[in-house]
């Protein structure tokens, strides 16, 4: 195993590069592009056994996807953003088909407004279609989890798209150090793509795939035979954890749980930024506070139990959410609030939206989160659902807004 | 495979149908007449990728028409599947685990809808990358599927679901056929159910290439154009009668006319046959539109003839 | 609440019918719901239709379920299980029927215990199928018993005014001269209530367990199983072979066929598919020696029946 300097573009690439990938479809987006330049030049040096192919959009580059993992090839590919969005149709169709593939997604705002930063409505928008959700929080996780989601993807019973997710920017082009699984380790975790799966293109063997239905019991059929082989993924997802950990020595799971143990209190969050909150969770210790950090790194499948186990009897919970569902609020913490409902001694949940398109969640913010968590529990009730976002970021937008002539200067020049 | 000399005289053409009966197409629908006399020829080692049209619903729970292989994708990405699909295959060559002459032939099937309109950038993207794939349209020249309203490949005074006015349609069927031949690709041909011995041979041709190859088949659409099945076929023959569809190939940088009729029809004997045209006849003949029809038409004959 | 079920094929007015019928409750002051339902299946190929009708207001949808009249605008469609017409009848529903046959026969033939009442096909006022529908429309509003001849008759103008002038005329008078024709029976069709909820038979859930394998996805691992698909049900019009007059051409018939469904025998001749044939009659058309001709469904059957 060798230490190495990497960013999470590039413990992607390496990922894919161990699990030996057979086919590349892509498409070029910022902050995915790096990964697919690296593997290209693997694949041009003669490093790697793949096939590349540079498609006219994400939406083909998903089909593509989907096509030749049904065919019978070992596939990965990446997008971003406004390209999943672009691909979203496929996304679904390509897991109906039951198609193993592995998808990393470089999580950046959705438009409009454009934005490069990051935050999760994309991968959020890709919650109800069926393929599996793995979120990383370093670079060493996302070259980890990729050899992961190949084994996931390819499980029997499961048999669905996986998406490595990782957050632009703050893992994208940001170097860490990484452990880099060597690749005959690599090889006896992931053996190859299985080649005895019934839907597949050979002469001698009909198969139509893909095919429509008529009337709602067929449809049902499919269709809730998927969510199972979702669900089914959550204890396989633990299985693979752990002879990864015997393999590799690092250790996985639906939660990762820092200082959770005897925490009144706890953060959840998922994605780049919980490494921030594991900091606020230090500081606040040395204050006293008995208060933890509880991340889902798998959120489709859902982690129910394990959240509902690790949230036991704690005072108050700050649900973070990088992402907002319009006219409703943060998407994780609706789906906590609905996994702890009727739970005897389930805690007090405050909603904070924070981090949306790459804007900072400052150590102070984190401070006061918990402040405010602290007194609602006391008084018993949940306070309103907070946005992160200060008066200085008012007055600067304010004066944006004067120069952008969309308000009047004497009210936008407050300075 | 097949090469174009199997197919000297209609005698030549296949007795054994091995596309499967009971799909739910229309009665006389042009398409499946062209399909099934493709499949005659083709055969089962083959993979139909099939985009959203009419013929989504070939293939119902558990019912199949097909012997070989076939995968529904979507409305705009068929020819990414053929790719997708293409690429796998010939890393499984490489790789050994499929032999040589275990190979399928990869054919993107689809309407004029997704062919003229939404799938051309992925149809585009996979000429441009030399896909080695066949590219099957039934062109019924409207969104048949949904009830007949106006497409792209739609001609001019048609009237549709969504161009009922007096005068129909007022657009004019995009050239499907050129921007094809534009991408230089391996072969280009349009076809009809209605001239099997043309389009036997066509097929031998396309079969016996590589790359990226177009077969583009008028289908007569009992249905959306408002005429009685039994005359699909009648039909068929009056486009190619009239000059309204031309048989033509396109190989080497060269269009060739495949059959050129020597004394074109008015095209009034075909338009009269369907109810689309109604219009241009009753209650008054809309001698002008009907004019401008035989204009375009016979200008188009006449740059075959002189050029 | 009235549940009328109506069948057909596509083209046989069987939207019109059930829309005319909405229509005519709606103008007798009835809450109203009407709906069609079609499948995959083009041109021929079985449809249904919908109509509810009360004085109080509806919250049923979709399906009906116990129907208190099935309308069946063909009777070539009576033994197409697709067509599921008998489904949920009970002694109470009353099956009107377009059919050529007396009611006696398709009683006996299908075990009917409540009232069946054909219409025939042939006769002034029936000569498309169109008006097959227009003519089982105006007798069911009439065995209701609760819609006057003026509320069908506005009906009737209000839903057509997409037909010319002549059809909508000849459409209409079919439909009320069987409105009129319906006053000598006695029979009624009677309103049922909604299911009760005190006594109800159980659905039955399963616990769907999660299944692995091939089979889990939406694929179908079998060549040509469409063949286990009768289209030959949908055909109205047979097309009939003289082998004496065929010349075994380069059989045109069989290449043209769009469904493939004419293959060539050992000694040359084509043989037509019956059982997949939906009548379209290219061959006719394009036959050379005109060896090919077109009898009706019924008239095939009855004379094929009389040969054996």
């Amino acid at each position: 195993m060798q230490r190495e300097l990497l960013t999470g573009n590039g413990a992607a690439a390496w990922g894919a590069r161990l699990a030996r990938i057979e086919y590349l479809p892509a498409f070029p987006i910022t902050p995915q592009t790096e990964i697919i330049e690296n593997l290209s030049q693997w694949i041009d040096g003669g490093e790697m056994d793949c096939r590349m192919v540079t498609m006219d959009s994400e939406h083909s580059m998903i089909t593509a996807a989907g096509a030749a993992a049904v065919t019978g090839v070992r596939t990965c590919t990446a997008t971003s953003s406004q390209g999943l969005l672009h691909g979203m149709e496929m996304l679904y169709t390509v897991a109906g088909w039951r198609a193993p593939f592995v998808l990393i997604n470089v999580s950046r705002g959705l438009a409009a407004p454009i934005t490069l930063e990051p935050d999760h409505n994309d991968i959020l928008a890709a919650r109800d279609s069926s393929c599996v959700q793995l979120h990383c929080s370093t670079c060493q996780e996302v070259v980890d989890h990729m050899l992961i989601a190949f084994r996931l993807a390819e499980s029997e019973g499961v048999r669905l798209p996986v998406i490595v997710n990782l957050d632009g920017f703050y893992l994208s082009f940001t170097r860490e150090v990484v452990q880099l699984p060597d690749s005959r380790t690599a090889d006896a975790f992931l053996p190859p793509y299985p080649s005895d799966f019934s839907l597949r293109f050979r002469p001698h063997e009909p198969v139509s795939a893909g095919v429509a239905v008529l009337g709602g019991s067929t449809y049902s059929y499919f269709r809730y035979q998927a969510h199972l082989a979702s669900l089914h993924a959550l204890p396989q997802y633990e299985k693979i954890c752990l002879d990864f950990a015997d393999l590799f020595g690092r250790q996985y799971g639906p939660l990762e749980e820092y200082q959770n143990k005897d925490a009144e209190y706890v953060f959840i969050m998922i994605g780049s930024y919980a490494t921030k909150a594991k900091q606020a969770v230090d500081s606040l210790r040395e204050a006293g506070w008995k208060i933890g950090l509880v991340r889902p790194r798998i959120l489709r499948p859902y982690p129910e139990a394990h959240l509902c186990k690790a949230l036991q009897g704690k005072k108050g919970v700050a649900v973070i959410d990088q992402n907002i569902s319009m006219g409703k609020g943060g998407i994780l913490y609706t789906e906590l609030r609905s996994a702890l409902y009727g739970h005897p001694d389930a805690p007090l949940l405050a909603s904070f939206i924070g981090g949306l398109g790459g804007r900072d969640i400052k150590e102070e913010e984190f401070f006061e989160m918990a402040s405010v968590l602290k007194q609602a529990s006391a008084d018993g009730t949940p306070p309103p659902p907070r946005l992160l976002y200060t008066e200085e970021e008012m007055r600067e937008m304010r004066a944006l807004q004067t120069i952008a002539g969309a308000i009047p200067v004497a009210q936008g020049d407050s300075r | 495979m097949k090469s174009t000399t199997d197919f000297h005289s209609k005698r030549d053409l296949p007795q054994k149908h091995i596309l499967g009966t009971g799909t739910p197409m229309c009665p006389g629908c042009g398409g499946l007449a062209a399909l099934h006399e493709i499949y005659d020829i083709m055969g089962e080692k083959t993979v139909f990728v099939n985009a959203a049209g009419c013929m989504t619903l070939l293939s119902v729970y558990p019912f199949t028409p097909f012997r070989g292989a076939w995968l529904y994708t979507a409305m705009a990405s068929a020819p990414a599947g053929a790719q997708g699909v293409r690429d796998a295959l010939d890393i499984l060559k490489v790789k050994g685990a499929i032999k040589e002459e275990d190979d399928l032939e990869v054919i993107v099937l689809t309407g004029d809808g997704s062919a003229y309109g939404m799938g051309i950038s992925a149809t585009s993207g996979a000429i441009d990358r030399d896909l080695d794939f066949i590219y099957l349209c039934y062109d019924n020249e409207g969104y048949g599927n949904t009830g007949h309203q106006y497409s792209a490949a739609t001609p001019h005074g048609v009237k549709t679901a969504t161009s009922k006015g007096s005068r129909g349609y007022p657009g004019f069927k995009k050239d499907l056929f050129s921007i094809w031949a534009a991408h230089k690709p391996a072969y280009v041909a349009t076809i009809i159910a209605a001239e099997p011995l043309d389009l036997a041979q066509k097929i031998a041709k396309a079969s016996s290439l590589s790359g990226p190859r177009l077969l583009l088949a008028l289908a007569p659409c009992p249905t959306g154009w408002s005429f009685d099945p039994s005359l699909s076929i009648e039909i068929g023959k009056k486009a190619v009668q009239t000059g309204v569809w031309p048989l033509k190939e396109y190989v080497d940088g060269k269009v060739v006319h495949t059959k050129i009729p020597k004394k074109r029809l008015p095209v009034e004997e075909y338009l009269k046959l369907q109810g689309r045209y109604d219009h241009l006849f009753h209650p008054h003949r809309d001698t002008k539109t009907l004019q401008e029809i035989q204009d375009r038409i016979d200008a188009y004959w006449h740059k075959v003839t002189y050029s | 609440m009235y549940r009328i079920r109506f069948h057909g094929r596509g083209g046989q007015g069987v939207k019109t019918a059930s829309r005319i019928l909405g229509r005519a409750f709606f103008n007798q002051g009835y809450a109203v719901q009407d709906a069609p339902r079609y499948g995959a299946e083009r041109r021929g190929a079985p449809i249904f239709a919908y109509v509810r009708a009360s004085r109080t207001p509806i919250y049923e949808r979709g399906i009906i379920q116990r129907p208190d009249c099935v309308v069946v605008v063909d009777d070539t469609l009576m033994p197409v299980p697709a067509a599921a017409i008998l489904q949920g009848c009970e002694k109470r529903t009353l099956v009107l029927l377009v059919s050529d046959l007396p009611a006696e026969q398709w009683i006996q033939r299908l075990h009917i215990q409540g009232n069946l009442i054909c219409l025939p096909k042939a006769g002034e006022g029936r000569e498309s199928p169109f008006l097959w529908g227009m003519a089982c429309v105006g007798a069911v509003a009439r065995l209701l018993g609760v819609l006057s001849r003026e509320v069908l008759s506005d009906a009737l103008r209000q839903e057509l005014v997409t037909l010319d002038k002549a059809a909508a005329e000849q459409s209409s008078n079919t439909a009320l001269d069987s409105f009129d024709e319906m006053k000598a029976t006695q029979i009624q069709i009677k309103e049922s209530s909604v299911a009760a909820a005190a006594t109800y038979p159980p659905p039955h859930w399963v616990d769907m367990a999660m299944e692995q394998g091939p089979h889990t996805a939406p694929a179908i691992y079998a060549a040509a199983t469409s063949e286990k698909l009768a289209t030959g049900l949908w055909r109205t019009q047979r097309p009939v072979i003289d082998h004496t007059i065929c010349n075994r051409c380069w059989w045109l018939c069989s290449t043209f066929c769009p469904e493939g469904a004419i293959h060539v025998d050992s000694k040359g001749f084509p043989q037509i598919d019956y059982a997949h044939c939906k009548g379209c009659l290219v061959c006719v058309g394009q036959c050379p020696t005109h060896a090919i001709q077109a009898l009706a469904e019924q008239e095939a059957s009855r004379l094929s029946g009389e040969e054996r």
